[in-house]
């Protein structure tokens, strides 16, 4: 029996059963069939369940005379992340600001989770910041493909100057392909490992400076790692919004 | 003393490492990760270290020749902390990946 949170126990308890056969009919065997949710996806539910509550209780308390504090709150991030996809897309950038709040509220809830003694960051494990980058990439080329239609894979052959002959361009070309390629793969491969090392270094620095001196000093690298938690969250929102800039950016 | 002799000196704190194969039991592999380790980890960190501190005065400078841009640079300084701090925190997944 792997080491569960309480959280993760309860699921089990009620959904063992019919999780590990919907596995077993998709032909992939868990590693306890009394125990299939890890620990990652307890709490990845439990933070998506409380934004849920969240949202449908702002959505709820919406006022045009007397907002209250929870509206006033979500007003401030909504024109944060509007404010921000200006300045860096430019015109026409309020379609992403949906998306982008909603991959901020998630990842952010998920860092902060583990501070919470009883429950541990999602983030925390390197398959959740995997599942959040490929999110923000499938995200991006779709809304490239969205805006400049099958013209937007000209993207992928680097910046050309119509200045130049032909006979320079086509080969530049042919070379900047794989590289595009490569660096747009890159790209999720940085944002995960940037996302999972900064949250499992926090936690095992804590870890380290609790084994050493129980007592007031792991306080301080707790209050780092919120710190981090915040920053990382907002250079997962900010890199999404360069990345959707490249995408759907036209050049005047 | 010369570069080329201090460098020596140091790699020679190396060889007091040697009495560690003394121990039986353990392969002669995991003694070298271990401090291959210890050695990539500073390494990174210190690079990392010094490229941050040319990225803060660059920041600190503009911002001082000019306060009325502080958005943009506080934007640029923010972004470009981070993206250098991931390089080194690749060094450390390496070696959570490879050190047992």
């Amino acid at each position: 029996m792997p080491e569960q949170l309480w959280f993760t126990k309860v699921l089990n308890g009620l959904f063992a059963s019919p999780v590990t056969s919907l596995l077993r009919a998709l032909h992939l065997a868990p590693k306890h069939a009394t125990a299939p949710i890890p620990n990652s996806l307890a709490m990845e539910l439990l933070v998506f369940a409380f934004l849920l509550v969240l949202f449908l209780l702002v959505r709820s308390r919406l006022s045009v005379d007397r907002p209250g504090a929870l509206q006033h709150a979500f007003e401030g991030v909504e024109g944060f992340i509007q404010g921000q996809s200006d300045e860096i897309i430019g015109h026409h950038s309020e379609a992403y600001t949906a998306f982008l709040a909603a991959l901020g509220f998630f990842i952010l809830f998920c860092n902060l989770i583990g501070v919470i003694p009883g429950f541990e960051s999602p983030t925390a494990v390197p398959i959740v910041p995997l599942g959040c980058a490929l999110c923000a990439f499938v995200y991006y080329q779709t809304q490239g493909f969205k805006h400049a239609g099958i013209g937007y894979l000209k993207h992928f052959l680097g910046p050309s100057d119509p200045t130049m002959s032909i006979f320079i361009r086509l080969p530049l070309a042919l070379l900047m392909l794989p590289i595009e390629l490569i660096s747009h793969l890159a790209r999720v491969l940085s944002l995960t490992i940037r996302l999972f090392a900064n949250m499992f270094a926090g936690d095992m620095v804590t870890l380290v400076f609790f084994s050493l001196v129980p007592l007031g000093i792991p306080i301080v690298f707790l209050g780092l790692h919120i710190g981090v938690s915040l920053l990382q969250t907002y250079i997962f929102v900010l890199l999404t919004t360069v990345y959707l800039s490249g995408a759907v950016a036209e050049e005047h | 003393m010369g570069k080329l002799s201090k460098l020596f000196l140091v790699l020679s704190v190396l060889a007091f490492a040697v009495p560690a194969f003394a121990q039986g039991g353990a392969e002669t592999e995991g003694k070298w990760i271990a401090i291959a380790a210890g050695f990539s980890m500073a390494f990174a960190s210190g690079i990392c270290a010094l490229a941050q501190g040319k990225a803060t005065a660059a920041a600190a400078e503009s911002l001082a020749r000019n306060p009325a841009a502080r958005p943009g640079i506080q934007l640029a300084l923010i972004l470009g902390l981070a993206l250098i701090e991931s390089l080194a925190l690749y060094t450390l997944v390496i070696i959570f990946a490879k050190v047992k």
